[in-house]
């Protein structure tokens, strides 16, 4: 008789008991310990990326987007602030590597739109910026090979090649003192170049210092994936 | 790994298999639970039967639960689920016009086509004006688009637009569930017998 009335009294208030299990299992969630997590980009992903040299834009490649004033680009500098004053890119953007997750730079950084470039004097500062930005799983970032001292070794004052050099080598040489000519450095006149150069049909001799258009390079395709 | 369509882990293709399956499922266990009887369903504007408000948020609670510890377990991203817009004043009126249809019809739109299937002629009916009412909502969505898209708020979710923790207000909702409970069966033991 009391076993019935028992079993009768739980079923009447099988609900509030059901209510009692998931209040239960709530507070389970709210006494779970928090936990960071993983946010943006998959391990496996980064590495590859990282890995990849596809990451890497030459400075060449950066001198000619540049002079054909491609809108499909942003330079953006992360050295500090002093050092930008004194001398940058044209037209770069100074974000510090300190200021790089910062709310304004979310606009420049964490976007689909344009491809952003990132510099540094080498690769190290840049190569950091380019880690961050990668593991929140921004898309489009790139380094500029060897950052600026790379460019001074070769827009600004590019070695001479050796008379044994293939042609090619010539042809990259021409291209770079021309971009340097663009960039205001050296000046018209560079005959050892085509002295050299004569034994083939002479193809663009440097005439107008207004006008130098470096050879089109293939455009980098936008990039496809990520997650 | 979850959500497991959008990641891909099951093909888009099975979208309408699955939402066939669920549907299945779903008008079955609202048979089962009665609900097909618009009597039992108003009873909880009467107060002679609750089933409708502990069914309810009972699967809400059970849902948010579940879905909050897979999350935790990394069996799901819960940021990848779809949260639907928030529209201020489209949500009020349509909860009036849905309260008040509820009331008069007895049924709810899901309900009505579970108590279709067990032939209830109230429920034609019912039926009847839903898709009615779906033709008029239809034709007119143009004109009242303007008037229906003001106090857009996003996809907003309570943890996120009040500040408080999601487990915290998943533990209040059960407390709230229980006192629910308690004080539904206390109205329905003051409230006199309707046998249906």
């Amino acid at each position: 008789m009391s076993k019935n009335y028992k079993l009768k009294r739980l079923s009447t208030r099988r609900y509030q008991m059901l209510a009692a299990i998931l209040i239960l299992l709530a507070a389970g969630l709210v006494l779970l310990p928090d936990y960071q997590k993983h946010e943006g980009i998959e391990p496996q992903l980064f590495i590859n990326k990282a890995m990849s040299n596809e990451r890497f834009i030459s400075t060449d490649i950066v001198a000619d987007k540049i002079i054909n004033k491609d809108p499909s680009f942003v330079l953006v500098d992360v050295r500090s602030e002093a050092e930008f004053a004194k001398f940058s890119l044209p037209n770069a953007i100074n974000i510090p590597l300190d200021k790089f997750l910062s709310e304004e730079a979310d606009n420049v950084i964490n976007q689909e739109i344009v491809d952003v470039v990132l510099f540094s004097n080498d690769n190290f500062m840049a190569n950091e910026a380019w880690l961050l930005g990668n593991r929140l799983g921004y898309t489009n970032l790139y380094l500029m090979k060897g950052g600026l001292n790379e460019w001074f070794n070769t827009i600004i004052s590019p070695k001479m090649p050796e008379e044994t050099m293939p042609r090619e080598a010539f042809e990259l040489y021409n291209q770079r003192k021309a971009a340097g000519l663009y960039f205001g450095v050296g000046s018209i006149e560079v005959p050892a170049v085509k002295t050299i150069v004569k034994t083939e049909p002479v193809k663009t001799p440097v005439k107008a210092p207004v006008k130098v258009v470096p050879e089109e390079k293939k455009k980098k395709s936008a990039p496809e994936g990520g997650c | 790994m979850g959500p497991l369509i959008p990641n891909g882990i099951i093909p888009e293709q099975w979208d309408y298999v699955i939402a066939l399956l669920i549907g299945l499922a779903f008008g079955y266990i609202l048979e089962a639970s009665g609900f097909s009887s618009s009597r039992k369903l108003v009873g909880v504007f009467y107060g002679y039967d609750f089933a409708v408000l502990k069914v309810f948020f009972t699967a809400v609670l059970v849902s948010v639960i579940g879905l909050y510890y897979m999350d935790y377990l990394s069996w799901l991203d819960i940021t990848q689920l779809y949260v639907h817009p928030t529209f201020m004043q489209s949500a009020i009126i349509g909860g009036i016009i849905m309260g008040v249809g509820f009331l008069a019809g007895g049924f709810c739109p899901g309900t009505s086509l579970t108590a279709v299937a067990i032939g209830k002629l109230d429920a034609m009916i019912f039926t009847l004006g839903l898709l009615i009412g779906i033709f008029i909502f239809s034709e007119l969505y143009s004109v009242l688009t303007p008037m229906l898209s003001q106090g857009d708020y996003g996809n907003i979710t309570l943890d996120k637009s009040i500040g408080i923790p999601a487990d915290i207000i998943i533990l209040s909702i059960a407390i709230l569930a229980l006192a629910a409970f308690y004080f539904s069966d206390l109205v329905r033991a003051k409230v006199k017998k309707v046998f249906y």
